[in-house]
């Protein structure tokens, strides 16, 4: 399941629905991202998510198909935030459920990581000393490489 | 209008001011550095490697505008009576605005020692700040005002938007953006006829960088039908678009990512972004 939203979401709810009425599920992993009030700058205020409507799904639609490939999932929820968000907002949710908690917990970190470098949305923070667009870090890059090397 | 720095030949000649009047002269040029979030916030905090930027950049500047004789072929040597060299932090442009103003009384405008000011003191900025980044791009230089000598005075004015030739497009579809800071998309007034066309959209910070949202390039400006012949037509419609080789931006063709050898055809939508950066 895949959304793009400007509303907020609940992480307990969420993993409520994806869980329902399951018996084959014997883990679920979930990962929420927050907007912190630090980042390139000290002191951020809010910033504004800008995405790229329907490329956005479809990419995070391949991101997810690339995980199932991988691991034996049996469940994913995707939701990612668009809008101006506040520190303390939840940004992104990302659940995996599968039979077992190693698949859960590495296709959970794989969705995020392929999310960070490749689904197309784009911070602009707001801080007490101006506004700019969040730059790229290779942290994000090498966190995804990491994959990479672990499929060849 | 001749160019007096051309002899009745055609050939470089330095013009002959002995017989031009002594009047007050003064110059103002300015132009701007593009940078990082990152590298403007160290420099505006004090932390690059280099130390003092700005006050470097403003005795290079002033040196320069001293020397512009030694640079410039055909540039008398002037005793100028005044050089400054101002900085202006721009957060939302992301870059530094500089300017600089030179004055003299004497029988040539000072137009060149103000440019070369502006030019040398971007260029100094760029060597201070090149440690953390190599992306920077120095754009923007022109002349602001002149004052005094026979061809009078000259305040620049914004340029009407029909002389840059572009197709761009505001009105029509719902914004992308989701939030405040979007604007600087022009209509200029082209309105795309029934010819093949492509839809080129430009997002998230290029779009402000660029200043254009949305712009209809028929196919048969294209030189080549793919995304490098793309390149080639927005850059001849509008100077601009040479802000596409600035940095790393991404395209893609009908919402899937894309390369420079993609081939277009009519009605396909192309989108041009910096490096994602949500989660």
């Amino acid at each position: 399941m895949i959304r793009v939203q400007q509303e907020p979401f609940d992480a307990g709810l969420e993993q409520q629905a994806l869980v329902a009425g399951r018996t084959d599920i014997g883990a679920v992993v979930s990962f929420t991202g927050l907007v912190r009030d630090f980042n390139e700058r000290p002191e951020v205020e809010a910033l504004t998510l800008e995405h790229y409507p329907g490329m956005t799904e479809a990419s995070l639609a391949e991101i997810i198909e690339e995980a199932r490939q991988r691991w034996p999932l049996t469940g994913v929820t995707l939701i990612h935030r668009i809008g101006r968000l506040t520190p303390g907002d939840p940004i992104v949710l990302v659940i995996v459920a599968s039979a077992h908690r190693r698949d859960a917990f590495e296709a959970c970190e794989f969705l995020m990581d392929y999310l960070k470098t490749r689904a197309p949305f784009w911070k602009k923070e707001h801080t007490t000393s101006g506004d700019y667009w969040v730059a790229e870090r290779e942290q994000d890059h090498a966190d995804a490489r990491r994959w990479e090397v672990s499929a060849s | 209008m001749t160019l007096t720095h051309l002899n009745a030949r055609g050939e470089a000649s330095m013009v002959d001011v002995g017989d031009k009047a002594t009047t007050r002269r003064e110059a103002t040029a300015s132009g701007a550095v593009y940078m990082a979030p990152g590298t403007l916030a160290l420099l505006t905090d004090g932390k690059l490697p280099k130390g003092d930027v700005l006050a470097t950049a403003r005795i290079a500047g002033i040196q320069a505008a001293k020397r512009t004789h030694e640079l410039i072929p055909l540039c008398h040597q002037l005793a100028l009576s005044s050089v400054a060299v101002d900085f202006d932090i721009d957060d939302d442009q992301g870059c530094v605005r500089v300017s600089a103003s030179c004055r003299l009384a004497g029988r040539t405008g000072v137009e060149m020692e103000a440019l070369t000011a502006v030019s040398v003191a971007c260029l100094t900025l760029y060597d201070m700040c090149k440690a953390v980044d190599k992306d920077m791009e120095i754009g923007e230089i022109h002349l602001d005002t002149k004052v005094g000598g026979r061809s009078g005075s000259y305040q620049r004015g914004d340029r009407p938007a029909e002389s840059r030739g572009a197709v761009v497009s505001a009105a029509g579809e719902a914004p992308i953006v989701t939030g405040p800071g979007m604007g600087g998309e022009m209509d200029l007034g082209l309105v795309p006829g029934a010819e093949p066309c492509v839809r080129v959209k430009c997002l998230a910070e290029l779009r402000e960088r660029l200043g254009i949202g949305e712009v209809v390039v028929p196919l048969e400006r294209l030189p080549s039908a793919d995304i490098a012949g793309l390149k080639t037509a927005l850059k001849a419609m509008d100077e601009r678009f040479a802000r596409l080789d600035q940095g790393r931006v991404l395209c893609a063709v009908n919402q899937v990512m894309a390369g420079e050898g993609t081939h277009l055809t009519s009605e396909d939508e192309v989108a041009f972004f910096p490096p994602v950066t949500g989660g």
